[in-house]
């Protein structure tokens, strides 16, 4: 087929020929017939299987493949999952009715209540609040500056309720 | 707020091969589904061409990468990940056609020609989609394990070492193969050249 060449010719057509071996072939090629015979048959059939290479659909075999080995869990789950619970966690904490003893010293309180709810102004309900010299606009309990915006909490009016004395 | 853990460094396209293998083996899934991005056109070409069906090529190259990924550990050169690829597929491929088609694997040599075969003109042969067709049937007549050898030299540039150490075989019987390989298609395709000189 050539004259001893063909593993070099080869590594022309493919394009795996270092500098100095495409050089050296250069100059076989111009008067060897058999090498020129060969290097276009090597050129045709690289052309033959770049023409047809780029043509399978291949976007939906993932999806066969992850769920063979095991890989077709969602990503970012679990990490997305713990941060919506902790966000859930750190707004109850913020905004939950817990009960707290008012602080020593206090001779009379005035219960403040920021709620959207009515509170019954019977109820003995005792809960701390900011202090006195809020900048809270009047009748806006301390507590609404803390609460995040746009989650639904509304710092309705003041309600007093009955007032509990401790000291 | 959680990132307690630190965070890899970006893939990239510029990120080699090698790279991804080790981060893959560390268990990190992206570096594996990169590695399935850029292979899977020539895995799936290769096995289209040796199980010659579309829905059994699919199948194959699923089968292809979730071996891979099983065996992933296994990889010790992880620079050499596209032939060790290819040789799964390849092991698949034949494993489906034992299965389907009860054909040997291995080729007589009969019809490879003993003269010169007369040379077309490449640039011709680019644009005829007949020919193509007719090349397409040559490479079906091929014995498997010969054409897959073919078709891992001069579709997918694997080195000759890198296609002995794939198949088992020595270097010589895999230049022994390909030669033989080419000269069938050659003999086949001549015929359908015409004026393409």
């Amino acid at each position: 087929m050539s004259c001893g060449r063909s593993q070099f010719l080869e590594a022309l057509a493919l394009g795996q020929a270092s500098p100095s071996l495409e050089a050296e072939l250069t100059i076989h090629l111009r008067s060897c017939g058999r090498c020129r015979h060969e290097l276009r048959w090597l050129k045709t059939e690289q052309a033959l299987f770049r023409q047809r290479a780029g043509r399978d659909e291949v976007a939906h075999l993932w999806k066969g493949v992850a769920r063979r080995s095991g890989l077709d869990l969602p990503r970012g789950v679990w990490p997305r999952a713990l941060a919506a619970l902790a966000l859930g966690a750190a707004v109850l904490l913020a905004v939950g009715p817990w009960r707290a003893e008012p602080p020593s010293g206090l001779t009379a309180a005035t219960v403040i209540v920021a709620t959207g709810a009515p509170l019954p102004l019977d109820s003995e309900t005792a809960m701390s609040h900011g202090p006195a010299d809020s900048r809270e606009p009047e009748g806006r309990s301390p507590m609404c500056s803390t609460l995040p915006e746009g989650l639904g909490f509304h710092c309705g009016p003041v309600q007093r309720a009955s007032v509990v004395a401790s000291r | 707020m959680l990132r307690l853990i630190r965070r890899p460094e970006p893939i990239t396209e510029e990120t080699p091969d090698e790279a991804l293998v080790r981060r893959a083996q560390a268990g990190e899934s992206a570096a594996f589904r990169v590695l399935f991005e850029r292979h899977v056109v020539a895995v799936r070409r290769f096995l289209r061409d040796l199980v010659r069906e579309p829905h059994a090529a699919d199948d194959a190259t699923q089968e292809s990468f979730a071996r891979a990924h099983a065996e992933l550990d296994k990889l010790s050169d992880a620079d050499r990940f596209k032939p060790w690829m290819l040789g799964i597929a390849r092991n698949v491929a034949f494993e489906t056609r034992r299965v389907r088609v009860h054909e040997p694997l291995d080729d007589d040599d009969e019809g490879i020609p003993d003269a010169v075969i007369p040379s077309p003109s490449p640039e011709a042969a680019l644009l005829d989609q007949e020919l193509e067709q007719h090349f397409s049937e040559a490479l079906g007549q091929l014995s498997a394990k010969r054409r897959a050898a073919l078709l891992l030299r001069l579709d997918h540039g694997l080195s000759y070492e890198e296609i002995a150490q794939t198949f088992g075989w020595t270097l010589p019987t895999v230049k022994n193969e390909i030669h033989r390989a080419r000269l069938k298609l050659r003999a086949a395709l001549v015929p359908h050249l015409g004026g393409r000189r």
